[in-house]
């Protein structure tokens, strides 16, 4: 945190938390945080230049054993983001899967200055926080994967809700983890069995559905004050006609009443999740149909995972998908099993815009964003790196503002586009305000992050801001692109990190964990269980599991109490 | 024509560790046009230091060049720490006297390069065009893609005097190899496209080969077993056994000759 006074003076703020829409105005921070005024400070000159609160992005692949597997498993990767080290930087690598460093700078280049990991398997929290500690800059916070997991489909199957919410206390405790993360429910498990699992399959010997094991989750979820939702990539995720399977997945939390104002349900990735058609021959966008279902129910917030076209390293820990793309694609291809816990799968991939599927993805998640009326309601991702680095939400930001770039880029590629997407016949132009929205504000108060100082420039919210490089007039396609990809400055925590696209400082982020409050009697119960499995299944005995301290240098603790109706 | 002559100073070899120089800045299209204090001046890296040319070598130049094909450039002194030799070389000629290391006419695209002993692994990696003469030995990855790459050698021509390591043209996709000597096991490896001619002895050529052609003319030492007899065919004259491959890759894939004697 940077001693001191900042006063940027005169820019164009887009503060959409605080309703504050283009508003000239100046923010002043003190000791890392935004207050109201300022007595000496140092000027930063913001004259007609867009200013935002620092980016949050709400999902991406960042840190941990399947990001490191990747990196490992694609050297040619690696090769393509090579950038000396600086008075400042340390060397950069990779560009799909950068290192630790170029993850940080580059995220702060863009203006972010919060990122969620996505998907921490439980087993391998400590290699997953030791890399974002290694990450500079940002704020960071992980989700552990609870879905697959043994004891959650034990609990789930005797409708046990409450020892499951003991469960999920330990382990987000165990992790120092941060909300319940869902990953093809069931079918993870399944493919341990060479199988996968649809939304009412039964998930083999455990025999509970991944419907059931949703529906628990999100009511386990709701017996404590959590921050977030629980966060879901659905079953039969990139299968032609899974829409519907997406929709039904929404349904099984219609009736959780979530503990405050949010939704019961986060769905990841939803570009993913919005095909129809019955094979890759007739495959189409149902784009519409999710946005239709969004618009009509406050119950489920989407993130995009928007395509970036060109070469990706797609990872997921739902093993089974990642076997399917293999087998399409013929290119290398690894698989993980994580004990009792989970899997994962990693395989290089090519989104090409001459291929009608991949046009179509492509389209899918722009549709979306333009489809779904409230802006609060969606999140910018590229689902990082599955559907494309996160290098890339610059272009997604110029697309969604700038109709005429989507239709040039629509005439270059396949034309599926005109006849099995909807997206040239979309007119709706995102203004500054919206892509604030969607890639901050939203993210910020989804998570809970907003009352805990990230996503706003209110009094007391924590000083990241990103001031970019463009008028507020901007409608340059081109011109935009360029302003979000490289800040005039970024600040975190109230010190310049990054000052006309260059990183001039690297301090380090925080970690931001949950911390859930149960039960003595339930949590002593639930151990019992718990014991048993670590003495008969784990390759680690129970007291060397939760992670210690000393792997969050920077901790920031949320408690989340437990509710007592 | 304009010849730039490039001498090694012996004192930076002199070193316990003979630290490598790094010379792809060195090549004839990027230093057409500039006078001998601004050759001089070019920047190459020397281990982790960026270091003048001048510094590190005696630079002459004789004659004038019209453009970049008409640039000559000669290495001399002990080359056998000197890496990237010519890569991403687009025009004009270079000669190196002596043993090179690593990468040498790694990603060129056009010219010539003649190296007048031994060149080091990875020589020609991933060349796009133009042509590599080795008049010795070429080590390991002649002509193979970086680890990882799924292209090898696109375009291009590449000769050896003398014998090849392991994996020649791995990956490759297109343009010629010839290797006058033996080629160690695995030539050919993925290859799917251009032709590599072997006139020496070697060994399991051709592993997972999806297309393009290899032309043993010498001793085969150990035969692929997973390639088909189809007949006996005549190239340039010469009798030779057609076989159909690899089939490891599946029916469908497999459409790499081997022809052998």
């Amino acid at each position: 945190m940077a001693d001191g006074e900042l006063l940027i003076r005169n820019g164009v703020v887009y503060d959409p938390i605080n309703g504050v829409k283009g508003e000239k105005k100046d923010i002043c921070i003190q000791d890392g945080k935004i207050v109201e005024s300022v007595t000496n400070p140092k000027v930063i000159d913001a004259e007609g230049r867009v200013v935002m609160p620092g980016g949050v992005d709400i999902h991406a692949h960042i840190a941990g054993g399947k990001v490191n597997a990747g990196r490992i498993m694609r050297p040619e990767d690696e090769r393509k983001g090579v950038e000396p080290k600086t008075k400042v930087c340390r060397v950069q690598s990779g560009y799909s899967i950068p290192n630790t460093f170029a993850t940080g700078y580059r995220y702060a280049k863009m203006g972010y200055t919060f990122v969620m990991e996505a998907a921490m398997p439980p087993l391998l929290a400590r290699h997953t926080h030791e890399e974002m500690v290694d990450i500079p800059i940002l704020d960071n916070a992980a989700m552990p994967l609870i879905d697959n997991n043994w004891m959650t489909m034990e609990y789930v199957k005797s409708g046990d809700t409450d020892l499951l919410a003991a469960y999920i206390a330990w382990i987000i405790k165990a992790t120092k983890g941060y909300g319940v993360k869902v990953v093809n429910p069931g079918g993870t498990e399944a493919w341990g069995w060479a199988k996968n699992c649809d939304l009412n399959d039964a998930v083999p010997y455990f025999d509970v559905t991944p419907a059931e094991i949703v529906k628990c989750l999100g009511e386990a979820n709701e017996k404590f004050e959590m921050p977030h939702s629980i966060h879901v990539h659905g079953n039969m995720l990139g299968h032609p006609g899974n829409y519907e399977v997406t929709t039904a997945t929404y349904d099984l939390v219609k009736g959780i009443k979530p503990y405050r104002d949010r939704p019961a349900m986060h769905a990841t990735h939803t570009q993913f999740h919005s095909y129809g058609g019955t094979t890759w021959g007739n495959f189409e966008s149902k784009a519409g149909a999710i946005a239709d279902y969004i618009n009509n129910n406050d119950h489920v917030s989407i993130d995009l995972g928007s395509v970036i076209l060109g070469d990706t390293t797609t990872m997921t820990a739902d093993g089974p998908m990642e076997y399917s793309l293999y087998q399409i694609t013929g290119r290398k291809w690894t698989n993980h099993d994580v004990e009792l816990e989970t899997g994962s799968g990693i395989t290089p991939f090519l989104y090409s815009g001459k291929v009608s599927v991949h046009t179509i993805q492509w389209a899918i998640g722009q549709e979306l964003a333009l489809l779904v009326k409230d802006p609060w309601k969606i999140a910018l991702t590229t689902d990082h790196p599955n559907a494309g680095p996160f290098i890339g939400y610059p272009i997604i930001i110029s697309m969604l503002m700038s109709k005429k770039r989507r239709e040039e880029s629509a005439e270059a590629m396949h034309k599926a586009i005109f006849d099995r997407a909807e997206l040239p016949s979309i007119d709706r132009e995102y203004d500054l305000n919206e892509i604030a929205i969607i890639t901050r504000g939203m993210a910020a108060k989804t998570l809970g992050l907003a009352e805990h100082g990230k996503g706003h420039l209110g009094v007391g919210a924590d000083a990241d801001v990103a001031v970019y490089d463009m008028s507020p007039e901007e409608r340059d396609a081109g011109k935009i692109q360029k302003a979000f990809l490289n800040t005039k400055y970024t600040i975190k925590a109230g010190e310049i990190v990054v000052k006309d696209g260059e990183v001039v400082a690297t301090p380090p982020g925080r970690t931001i964990f949950v911390t859930p409050e149960c039960d003595d009697k339930l949590m002593d119960e639930m151990m019992v269980t718990l014991k048993d499995k670590f003495d008969k299944y784990y390759s680690v005995t129970f007291n060397n599991y939760p992670v210690q301290d000393a792997y969050l240098p920077h901790p920031y603790e949320i408690k989340a109490p437990w509710r007592s109706s | 024509m304009q010849t730039i002559t490039l001498k090694l100073k012996n004192a930076v070899m002199s070193g316990i560790a003979a630290v490598p120089v790094e010379v792809d800045a060195l090549t004839p299209d990027k230093l057409f046009g500039k006078s001998e204090a601004e050759l001089n001046a070019v920047n190459v890296w020397w281990g982790n230091r960026e270091e003048n040319t001048g510094e590190l070598f005696d630079v002459s130049v004789e004659g004038d060049a019209a453009s970049a094909d008409e640039v000559k450039i000669v290495l001399e002194g002990d080359l056998t720490r000197v890496k990237r030799i010519g890569e991403g070389m687009k025009a004009g000629e270079i000669e190196a006297r002596g043993d090179v290391d690593m990468h040498c006419g790694a990603m060129m695209e056009g010219g010539r390069i003649v190296v007048k002993g031994n060149a080091d692994c990875w020589a020609g990696r991933e060349m796009r065009g133009g042509e590599l003469i080795i008049e010795g030995d070429a080590d390991d990855n002649l002509c193979a893609m970086y680890r990882g790459e799924i292209a090898g050698m696109i375009g291009g021509k590449v000769t050896v005097n003398g014998n090849a390591g392991e994996l020649v043209g791995q990956y490759m996709t297109g343009g010629e190899i010839l290797i006058k000597g033996n080629a160690n096991r695995l030539a050919g490896l993925n290859m799917s496209g251009g032709k590599i001619t072997i006139e020496g002895d070697a060994e399991l050529f051709g592993p997972d080969m999806t297309g393009g052609e290899i032309v043993m003319k010498g001793k085969v030492l150990e035969m692929m077993p997973s390639f088909k007899f189809l007949e006996t065919a005549t190239v340039d004259g010469v009798e030779y056994k057609k076989y159909l491959g690899d089939f490891a890759m599946g029916e469908k894939k497999a459409k790499g000759t081997l022809y052998v004697r």
